[in-house]
Formats: C-alpha cells, structure tokens, sequence
C-alpha cells in the first residue's frame, strides 16, 4: 500500500512537473501516469464516500470515459456532502474550533449532537429522500473515517423525521428512544422549538380561527406534545370564540395535572389574562405589544391565550379603521382628484352603459349583411330619399323657351304680325302656351265635374250651358248621369214631354158611349182620307205610264 | 361856274317792275335726284340665287316702291333708278339697301322688311374684329356660332327677331334699333369662346324682359 501510494504521488508530481502543452499531444507514458495519479486520488478520497460502489479506480483495460465515469460517480455524492457541511460552517463558525479529526471515539458524539438537534430545516431536500430511505438501517454500511458526519447524519435523521414530517411523528420512536431517555433537557428544546414553529403557523392562518391549527397541532405529534395538543383541542372547542374563563377552567377540570404543570396556578393565570384584556381593551398598542411582550417572555402562553391575543389584534385593527377615513371605494361620490392616480383602473367598477355595445363583426354578420344588400338590389328596393315636393308659394313665371329651329316666317312677316298685334290686340293668334293652356282648363272642368259628384252632399250640378241638344228618353240608369241617389230621374224627359196630343185624355174604359161614338167616327173620316189619297197617287202613277207610252 | 341847278335826271321811270317772285313748287323726288342711279354690284354666289328670286325682287321694287330696277348684265350689277312718280326720295336708298341686303345673303322674305320698315339695318362685322383668331380656332369659332345645324344661330334670331348671315369670318346682322347690343353681345361672346349654354341663359333673360 505503501508502495503504490508513493507511486502515486509520484505519478502526480510528475504530472505537475510537465510541460503544460505536452498533453495536447496524445503521449501514452503520460496517459499512464495520469492514469496512476487519478487512482491514487481515488483511493485517498475513498474513505470519505461511504456510498461509492467502488473500492478502487480500475484504469486497466478501461476507456479514458468510463476511468472519468468512475471519479465522477464517486464525486457527486462527496462534493454535495462537502458543500452541506461548508454551509453549516458558515452558519455556525463556532463549531470549526470544536471539529476534531478523530478515529472513531464516542466523545465527541454528544456535542455533535447537540450540534445537530439545533438545526433548522435548511437541508438539501435531495439528500432527505436519500438518508431517509437508509437512515434507519443504513448505519451498518458506512464506513467513515470522519466521526461527526456519521454521528451528524444519525441524528440528521432523527431531526428530520421527527422534525420536518409531521405525518410521521407517530411511529418515529426508533432512533430517538435512547436520546429523550437520556436526555430530558432535549426534549424540552424540542418542545420550544416546535411551539415556536406552531406560532409562526398560527399567525399564518389567523383568519381560519385556529381550527386548521388545530388540525397541524393534531399532527405535529410527539409523545409528550400530544398531551398538550389535547388539551388545546379541548379549550378551542368549548370556548367557541368566546374569552371563556370559566371553559377553560373546565378544561383544567378536566386534565388538571397536566395544565398545572405547565401554567402554573390558574388563580394567576386569570389574573394576568384579565390584566392583559383590560389593558388591550384600553386601545394602547404599545401596552398591547407590551403585554404581548410579557407573555411570550413568559413563554407559557395558551392555546386560548393566543386565540384571544389574535382576536384583541383584530379587534384593535378594526376600530383603527374605523377611526381612519375610508378608502375611496367605500366614500359615495368620488371624483378624479380625490382617489389616487390610476386606482379607478384596479378597481371593477360597474355602471350603465347608455349606449349599445359596438357589434362583433364576425363572418356570420358580414354574411347576413351581405345576403340582405343582395336581396335588395335584385328588389331593388334601395330606400332612396325622395324629395318632398316643395309647394309652389307662388305662380310660376312663364319661362319662353328658345326656338331652335329656323324660323317659319320671314322677318318682315314677323314685324307685320307684331304691328298688327300693336293695332288691335284681339287679332293676336293664340300663341303655343295660349292653345295648350286652353286644352289644359277644358280637361280640368271635367275632371272637377267628376270630383264633385263623387262627394255626393257637397254636389255641385254642372253649370248650365244654354245650348240646344236632342234629349233621347232613355232611363236614367242607362245614360249614366251621376246624380245624387236620392233623385232619382226615371226617365230623362218630364212626362209632359214625353206627352203627345192634346187636352186631356181618357182611357177606353172611362169614355161615355158618345165619345166612343165619336173616336170611331173620328177614325173612320181619317181612315177615308188616307184612303182617298192612296187612291189618287196610284191614279197619277197609272197616268204617266199611259203619257209615257203614249 | 355857276351851278346849275341841280337837276337830278330822273331815272327813268320807265323802269319796268320786277316780275312776281316765282313760286316754285317742291321738287320731286325725281329731279332732285337729277338722274341718280343706285348700282349694286352682285357677287358670284349669289348671282343664281338671285336669278330665282328675281319675280320677287323685282316686283315690290317696281310696284310699291316705285323704282326702276335693272340688271346689268356685262357689269354684273343690279341698277335701280328713280321714277317720275317715286313718292319719296328715300324709296331709293331703301330698295337699294333691300337688294344690298339680298346679295350679302339675306333671303328675299326677311329682306322684304328692310322695305317695310324704317328701323331696320344691316350691320357687318368681321371676326377678327373681336378676336384675332387662326386656322382652327377661326373654324371652331365659326362653328361655335352656327352651332349645330345652325341651332345656336337659329336660337339667337328666333329670340330676337333678327336675321343673321354668317359667310366664312364676316358676319352680318339684320337687325332693328333695340336689339343691337343683345345680338352682338351673343355673338362676340360665342366668338370669343364662351359656352353655348351661357349664350342661351342670357338670352332667355332678355328675351323674357322684352316680351
């Protein structure tokens, strides 16, 4: 051994002594030697991994990667164990002094220990996943030439089992029987610290008055913290968010040992509380932060204790904002200048909207649109603006429009016609507009006709022109004469036109037998004339034919 | 020397009396003129134009006017000479206006009225009067004028109850007393480029104040 470590270190003042851009060079005598060197680094480190695999570096027949995987496995572990005990150095430079480089003695366990029992949780979290799985029972493989990490990683994971995993405080007894045994003192450390971190837990959770708490108090188990947790459960549940003395005195009924051993007299205690609750009550923060002073200064502060500082805390809070002016949320009408700059944009306010939200313009509304302007356009229904027709306030001026045309009339034609008109102003030939405004009046009286009889009551019968025209006595439904429906003309001529003949005339029936006489006589001598007349016309006729021949 | 007595020879009284002042009646129009004769010359454009129209020339002139009219063949003019029994000197001056205006261009009818009355006149002008104007632009003046189809030259004289006469730049204008300035402001506007459209608003106006 001997031997090879001196070849060793041979091999790496060798190495040191080269020239530096030598190994740049593949060189096969410096490979070995390198190869020799790293060996007995490896050896000499050995002893303080206890997990590495490897007894000894193997470089015969080994790859320059896998001679580099072996240190490297062996480096890992060392180099996070080394950077862990660096740290707890740097925290507590103290102990450097107490470091003792000893083969394997007891005596420097206990003060390690103590060492140890004091950290806090600032630990790799890789390495708890480790030493837990092992702690237990992987004491036996270790072989350290260092006693305190042993001894340290021993009672790492007691801590940390104890400590950090409150669910599994209950069967944790193994590897701290011997200590709480032993040590009394230690216990009670432990039970400070672990107080300590319930308060920082329970101010954290001020809001969820406690009944969380009480659950993490449930399962911050040790065996003697449980006896305490207990009785804590027990006062927060018969309180009920009261200062109840008289519950907790119950709840001392019902443990009285135990919260005697703790608190001392409860007649004290009372006392003190109701001291304290008076002073808080007067509204002094000072005095509050005093008393509260006082009371972790005592270090027996109950669980009801410190329910009923935190509600006094509250307490105080509120009526302090109460005395404060409220935030501009809360204060009605506010305007720019009396709320900070830019808080109305923090803030979800809720209002009114007067107007209606611009649309999303998906594709379905561009479509929709779409098909409606189509529609309209193969309607054409174009919603055009049509002008309302202005009412002419006044005649319009006779606008003479301009003749294109080559005039008709020679010039001297054009003068006559206008001396003419000069002269006698009847003879003026109605002019274009004369004959068109003629035709336009003569179409407008009959229109006006027809307007007038359509509203019957306001009839107004044509003007009468005194001209001569036949009269047929047609019924009055035939001719279509739109008079009013309560005249009613039968027929279109008066009986006495339509009479004819003379005097009074009787029907058949009403004659007197003269008269009948006489009507027949009457008929006869006109029947004779005709007769006679026949008579003589047919003689004439017979004559000339007779003169014509003859 | 002794004076003799002064013995003033009486005149001779034997002196006849003067003759009774003469009492002269008016000339007639006839021997004022003393043989005047109007000669109107006729251009070759219009020489068969004129010789259709010549019944219609010649019988007014001759009837109403009492005029001698003749036509100078060799001389190519149109000579006209007063009558014994003209009734007014001025009958001279007109018809030889009425046949000045037919050779310029004007048609028999309109010139008929030179006849008729006395107002009337013929003004001429040339284009270049207004505006000098060259090679297209003098055609598109004269175009501008006349407008299509004569439309435009057609507007103005039915507005205005004149005669116009466009030959190629010279413009004649037969025309009374009142309606000078309308017709000659129209045209030295459409000659100096203004838009139809313009011409014809303006005449409207007037034409709506004078009738």
């Amino acid at each position: 051994m001997a031997d090879s470590k001196d070849a060793g270190e041979e091999a790496l003042r060798r190495l040191i002594a080269t020239f530096q851009p030598s190994f740049l060079a593949p060189n096969p005598a410096l490979s070995e030697t390198s190869r020799a060197a790293s060996r007995h680094l490896f050896s000499a480190l050995r002893p303080f991994c206890p997990k590495s695999p490897l007894d000894q570096l193997l470089i015969d027949g080994f790859d320059a990667e896998q001679i580099w995987q072996q240190i490297d496995l062996q480096s890992q572990p060392l180099l996070s164990s080394l950077r862990r005990q660096v740290k707890h150095f740097a925290k507590n430079p103290e102990e450097i002094s107490k470091l003792k480089v000893v083969p394997l003695g007891k005596k420097v366990e206990k003060e390690q220990r103590e060492d140890w029992v004091e950290e806090s949780d600032g630990f790799d979290e890789e390495l708890e996943d480790d030493e837990e799985g092992e702690g237990k029972g992987g004491e036996e493989g270790m072989d350290i030439e260092d006693e305190d990490e042993e001894q340290g990683r021993e009672s790492d994971n007691e801590e940390e089992s104890e400590g950090e995993d409150e669910e599994e405080k209950g069967e944790d007894g193994e590897a701290g029987d011997g200590g709480i045994e032993d040590k009394f003192l230690k216990i009670d450390e432990l039970a400070k610290y672990l107080e300590k971190e319930e308060e920082n837990f329970e101010k954290a959770e001020e809001d969820t008055r406690g009944k969380k708490g009480a659950d993490d108090e449930e399962n911050t188990e040790d065996d003697d913290d449980d006896d305490e947790e207990e009785e804590e459960e027990e006062e927060e549940s018969d309180e009920d968010a009261e200062f109840g003395f008289g519950g907790e005195d119950a709840a001392g009924d019902m443990e009285n040992a135990r919260y005697e051993d703790f608190f001392g007299d409860k007649g004290k205690y009372s006392k003190k509380m109701k001291a304290q609750l008076h002073q808080e009550s007067e509204g002094s923060d000072e005095e509050d932060d005093d008393m509260k002073f006082k009371k972790q200064n005592k270090g027996t502060a109950s669980t009801h204790q410190k329910q009923l500082e935190k509600i006094h805390s509250k307490i105080e809070e509120m009526e302090k904002a109460n005395l404060e002016p409220k935030t501009w949320t809360m204060q009605g009408e506010v305007t720019a200048a009396k709320r900070p700059k830019n808080s109305a944009l923090e803030v979800d306010l809720d209002f009114e909207h007067n107007v209606r939200p611009a649309p999303v313009i998906t594709e379905e509304v561009t479509a929709s649109i779409e098909d409606m302007i189509k529609k309209r356009i193969t309607e054409g229904n174009f919603n055009d603006v049509q002008k309302a027709p202005k009412l002419p306030s006044k005649v319009p001026r006779e606008v003479k429009e301009l003749d294109d045309n080559k005039s008709k009339k020679g010039l001297a034609e054009i003068y006559e016609q206008e001396y003419v008109e000069k002269e006698d102003p009847t003879s003026a030939p109605l002019s274009f507009r004369d004959e068109q405004k003629q035709q336009a009046s003569v179409l407008f009286k009959k229109l006006g006709l027809k307007l007038d009889a359509l509203a019957h009551f306001s009839f107004a019968p044509k003007p009468v022109i005194e001209d001569m025209s036949v009269q047929i006595n047609v019924p009055a439904l035939a001719m279509e004469e739109i008079a009013p429906v309560a005249v009613s003309d039968a027929a279109m001529l008066a009986p006495e036109e339509v009479f004819e003949g003379k005097g009074d005339i009787k029907e058949e029936t009403e004659l007197t037998k003269e008269e009948r006489k006489r009507r027949r006589a009457n008929k006869k001598r006109r029947f004779k004339a005709a007769a006679v007349k026949r008579m003589g016309k047919k003689v004439q006729e017979g004559a000339l034919p007779n003169q014509m021949n003859g | 020397m002794v004076l003799s007595s002064m013995e003033v020879e009486a005149a001779p009284s034997k002196a006849k009396p003067l003759p009774p002042k003469p009492m002269f009646e008016p000339l007639k129009p006839y021997e004022m003129s003393d043989g005047q004769f109007r000669k109107v010359s006729v251009p070759q454009h219009r020489y068969n134009p004129l010789k259709k129209a010549l019944l219609d020339i010649y019988t007014p002139i001759y009837e109403q006017m009492k005029i001698d009219i003749r036509m100078n063949l060799k001389a190519r003019k149109v000579e006209l000479k007063m009558r014994p029994d003209t009734p007014d000197i001025s009958n001279l001056q007109k018809c030889a206006d009425f046949v000045h205006a037919f050779m310029i261009g004007f048609d028999v009818l309109d010139a008929i009225a030179l006849l008729h009355l006395d107002e009337l006149y013929v003004e001429s002008f040339e284009i270049k009067d207004v505006k000098t104007l060259r090679g297209d632009h003098l055609s598109r003046a004269i175009g501008r004028l006349s407008g299509k189809g004569g439309k435009t030259k057609f507007a103005i004289e039915n507005a205005t109850k004149t005669r116009i006469v466009i030959a190629d730049t010279k413009i004649h204008i037969l025309e009374s007393f009142a309606n000078i300035k309308i017709v000659r402001d129209s045209l030295c506007r459409l000659i100096m480029g203004s838009p139809v459209g313009k011409v014809y608003s303006k005449l409207r106006a007037v034409t709506a104040r004078l009738a």
